[in-house]
């Protein structure tokens, strides 16, 4: 099958297959990563208090991968991507405060 | 849509019996079944109310005990929001009239919609099992507050357990109402062409969305805190009780406008059809709603001033409060100026209109007063916060949803209600309601704690006076609910559009048929209030 082979259905709304190498790649590189983060909290990498900042960042990584390629966000109207970004903000407002809060308690 | 010449019976007429009213797909009779609902439940919450009241007649615990008193007030917290507030305007009049007012015959997914009623009911049995289950209903506010909640031995596992699936329920019906939004308007309307009311219920929905799964996560919790010790917020454990604040306000503060912002809708509605003129600054009341909404998600730690959080972080909170006053205020002198030359008739919705107005006003100012950092820190967990929350539910929420009753009642059952008992109504009602919450804010400032069932004797007098205007209130609310009850039966028949309305749901039959419209509607050219009659085109 080609790569992203694209159609047409009846709502006029495109609609895509992607390439059995793209998600293959999608998969490995989620396995690569969740290796990744089983090292570095199991077998001790020595990152001190970066351990929990790193499996954090990993996490995020894999979501946005998952995101992207799984869930079809690479191919979805621009509109999709910044109500992602909405909510991420949102999110990251809420951590902020929190910190906001607990540094200077 | 249907687009043919024959007519189609009504949705009321169209099956009988029980079982086609509680697996109906139709999302009008979807929206009734939420209506006898949230009214059941409603009864229920203002019964709690008035026992309430009936024990702070007089100082000292001689009704009812401090611990039922306790499981009281969260009972009534828990029945209002949950199982009123929340679901009254979106899930009643958002089911019945968004698609008629979009031009299209349902919501995107019906079979979710029942859904979501269904798990509403189920809920509301977690919740309601409470009474009679373990050791009561919980007693910690509907706020749930840790680590109190972790360590009570009442039932508040179940209790949050009911919120949690009535989370689901307020979810997904926000869902399908934004795909609804999206995919289903009639042919030629945009977005800046959908009535108000959509777009209240639009900025509404994806509060749910976004804003109801942290409230379930954690709730949920909670349930592993009480059953599992796993110390994420009893400080004995090593947790801290004002993480659970953060969030549970972080849900609980937008939840707010998940109550208010339909209710804005809603009077946004009545008054260009009572005035008969187009709406003063359409877009800046449409868009207002979506500031409500995301403004909203930035203020929750208002809520916490007084509860350990740091300065620094209180002063942003307080300072970013400020900021949904302005949206606030736009919806208010819209609606103002709408009126303003209007060829105004005066029925009884556009009365509830004026007095959403009024009481959201003194609810909404009195908000500016416990969002200020200093003055919360005297009002915070006083009864001044308990009259600003009732002026802003009840007397914004809950007279937009009497509004939307009355303004509506002709279209869904086709008959008409006595106007002049239904004016007489709303008259004990105003009145019994200010007499019962304003003294509340006066106590408030005179330093009378919330959630006591005890108080100084330097209070008596003005809980008397709240507590007289309680059987005000309720006895004009009982004249409401039988003069309604009785248009229902009674009630002369009415035509398609007698309030001269031009919305789309003015055009269809009334009862509506069950897909709605028997003919395809045509859109208003100039706009949804673009009134042909009006003095003053302006926009």
């Amino acid at each position: 099958m080609s790569d992203n082979t694209k159609l047409v259905n009846h709502n006029d709304n495109e609609i895509h297959i992607t390439s059995y190498v793209e998600h293959f790649g999608t998969w490995i590189s989620l396995i690569l990563l969740t290796f990744m983060t089983v090292f570095i909290s199991v077998f001790g990498a020595d990152l001190n208090t970066l351990t929990v900042a790193t499996a954090l960042f990993i996490a995020s990584i894999k979501a946005l991968v998952v995101a992207y390629y799984f869930m079809h966000l690479k191919y979805d109207p621009k509109i999709y991507r910044v109500m992602i970004i909405v909510v991420m903000a949102l999110f990251l407002f809420f951590l902020l405060m929190l910190v906001v809060d607990y540094l200077t308690r | 849509m249907t687009d043919s010449s024959m007519s189609q019976p009504s949705y009321l007429n169209i099956k009988k019996g029980l079982f086609s009213w509680i697996f109906t797909l139709d999302h009008k009779r979807i929206g009734l079944l939420y209506l006898y609902s949230v009214g059941a439940f409603f009864l229920v919450g203002a019964a709690l109310g008035v026992l309430m009241r009936l024990e702070l007649l007089n100082p000292g615990g001689d009704l009812i005990e401090a611990q039922t008193y306790n499981q009281v007030f969260t009972l009534h917290g828990v029945i209002m929001i949950f199982l009123f507030i929340i679901p009254s305007i979106p899930a009643v009049f958002g089911n019945f009239f968004l698609p008629i007012m979009l031009g299209t015959d349902d919501v995107a997914f019906p079979r979710l919609n029942l859904m979501s009623w269904w798990l509403y009911v189920i809920g509301a049995l977690f919740a309601l099992s409470t009474l009679v289950f373990g050791d009561g209903p919980a007693d910690t506010g509907w706020t749930f507050y840790a680590p109190y909640s972790v360590k009570t031995g009442t039932n508040v596992s179940m209790s949050v357990l009911a919120a949690f699936i009535l989370g689901f329920s307020s979810i997904l019906t926000g869902l399908n109402f934004i795909v609804t939004i999206h995919r289903l308007r009639a042919p030629g309307m945009g977005f800046n062409q959908m009535p108000l009311f959509s777009w209240a219920l639009y900025a509404t929905s994806w509060i749910q969305l976004l804003a109801t799964p942290i409230i379930g996560i954690t709730l949920l919790m909670i349930v592993a805190e009480r059953m599992l010790g796993i110390g994420l917020f009893d400080p004995s454990i090593g947790g801290d009780p004002i993480l659970y604040q953060h969030l549970f306000w972080i849900y609980s503060h937008p939840a707010v406008y998940i109550m208010a912002l339909p209710a804005m809708g809603i009077v946004s509605e009545i008054i260009p059809t009572f005035a008969q003129r187009t709406i003063f600054g359409y877009k800046a009341i449409a868009y207002s709603s979506m500031a409500i909404a995301f403004v909203g998600y930035f203020v929750w730690g208002h809520h916490m001033f007084t509860s350990g959080m740091s300065g620094p972080a209180a002063y942003i909170f307080s300072i970013l409060t400020f900021f949904v006053a302005i949206p606030t205020s736009i919806k208010v002198f819209n609606w103002l100026a709408t009126m303003y030359k209007g060829s105004i008739s005066i029925e009884v919705p556009l009365l509830y209109a004026v007095g959403f107005i009024f009481n959201f006003l003194i609810g909404g100012l009195t908000g500016l007063v416990n969002g200020a950092l200093a003055a919360d820190v005297h009002l915070h967990d006083t009864y001044f916060v308990v009259g600003h929350f009732h002026y802003v539910m009840f007397g914004g929420t809950g007279f937009a949803f009497f509004g939307a009753l009355h303004y509506w009642f002709p279209k869904i059952w086709g008959k008409m209600y006595n106007k002049l008992v239904a004016n007489v109504a709303f008259a004990i009602i105003f009145i019994g309601f200010n007499t019962l919450y304003f003294p509340m804010l006066i106590l408030g400032i005179m330093g009378m704690p919330r959630r006591y069932y005890d108080y100084l004797p330097e209070f008596h007098s003005l809980n008397q006076i709240s507590t007289y205007g309680s059987w005000i209130l309720v006895s004009g609310l009982l004249l409401m609910i039988y003069n309604l009850i009785r248009g229902y039966f009674n009630g002369t028949k009415t035509t398609d559009n007698p309030w001269n309305g031009i919305t789309l749901e003015w055009q269809t039959k009334s009862p509506p048929p069950l897909h709605n419209f028997d003919k395809a509607p045509e859109l208003v050219k100039g706009g949804p209030y673009n009134y042909p009659n009006a003095i003053d085109g302006s926009h």
